[in-house]
């Protein structure tokens, strides 16, 4: 994507790799927010047929790494436009099994800014990369999330 | 959840997954929100005062909880699913307590790096048949025998 002069934000963290911190899995964490998301399936939910599925204990749902982007503090990209801002896209790579006492260090950066043109106007996307990697130093996720800036409609 | 077992020869484009109903209330959202640990103070996803100051039809569900959702689709297809990835876009906002409808459908498949794998479309739409998320799936079924 070319990058719009007239976007003004910080683009010294344009591809720099930022932690965001470890984060420790319990099974409660799993449960919660498999239960808070409507999951039914006993893999996730722990509920009385987990080791049907042939796994130990319960397994994370593939999107549980999301209970840890929004507790995460990304930096500052000091974007100056629009007055509200919306989660436009998100794209989960899963590539490993997430368990009760994993430990995920998180590391995100910021990979693009850019604008687009709707019939509500100027709007800029910001996306980001997180990978999330377990005690083996196994990449477990690999999250990429779209951020619209616009000006709310009047 | 699933209780078929499909295999890859099963899977043919044109395939669907689903549909699958779901309600999301605002009792669900805060529970999401606690876990999430989203902020507990007043918000346009908890607040139909603040959400009206937003520009918002009512009170959303947060996006996560729609990726979460049709995750739960895919997986929904057949116990021998295992998603690989998702790739969902945000078109319009999904509020709270109105009837949802989420469904796929395989789109292509294939055997890549020798690993059999099927491509799917996937929707949320409105009772109105309003298109509120799309997304891609790329899941693993395994071989038969």
């Amino acid at each position: 994507m070319a990058e719009d002069p007239d976007i003004k934000f910080d683009h010294s963290l344009l591809g720099v790799a930022h932690s965001l911190g470890s984060f420790s899995v319990t099974r409660e964490m799993i449960v919660a927010f498999a239960i808070a998301t409507g999951e039914t399936d006993p893999a996730f939910t722990g509920e009385g047929a987990a080791t049907e599925s042939g796994h130990d204990d319960i397994v994370a749902p593939p999107t549980f790494c999301n209970a840890f982007l929004n507790i995460a503090s990304r930096p500052d990209i000091r974007l100056e436009f629009g007055d509200t801002g919306f989660f436009a896209g998100q794209a989960i790579d899963c590539l490993a099994s997430v368990r009760p006492g994993d430990t995920l260090l998180a590391t995100t950066k910021l990979q693009d800014v850019y604008a687009k043109t709707g019939r509500s106007g100027k709007m800029v996307f910001v996306a980001w990369e997180t990978t999330f990697t377990n005690q083996r130093s196994e990449t477990v996720a690999l999250v990429r999330d779209t951020h619209v800036r616009r000006n709310k409609r009047t | 959840m699933a209780t078929r077992r499909l295999y890859y020869e099963d899977a043919e484009i044109g395939d669907d997954i689903g549909p699958v109903q779901r309600v999301v209330s605002g009792a669900q959202v805060a529970e999401f929100s606690r876990v999430w640990r989203a902020e507990s103070e007043p918000s346009r996803f908890s607040d139909a005062e603040v959400a009206r100051r937003e520009g918002l039809p009512g009170p959303m569900v947060p996006g996560a909880m729609s990726v979460a959702m049709l995750s739960q689709l895919v997986l929904g297809w057949s116990t021998t699913v295992t998603l690989k990835k998702i790739d969902v876009i945000f078109r319009q906002v999904v509020v709270h307590g109105v009837a949802l409808t989420l469904k796929g459908a395989v789109t292509d498949k294939g055997l890549v790096d020798g690993e059999p794998q099927v491509e799917c479309d996937l929707t949320i739409e409105n009772s109105e048949g309003a298109t509120l998320v799309i997304g891609k799936a790329t899941v693993r079924l395994p071989n038969r025998g």
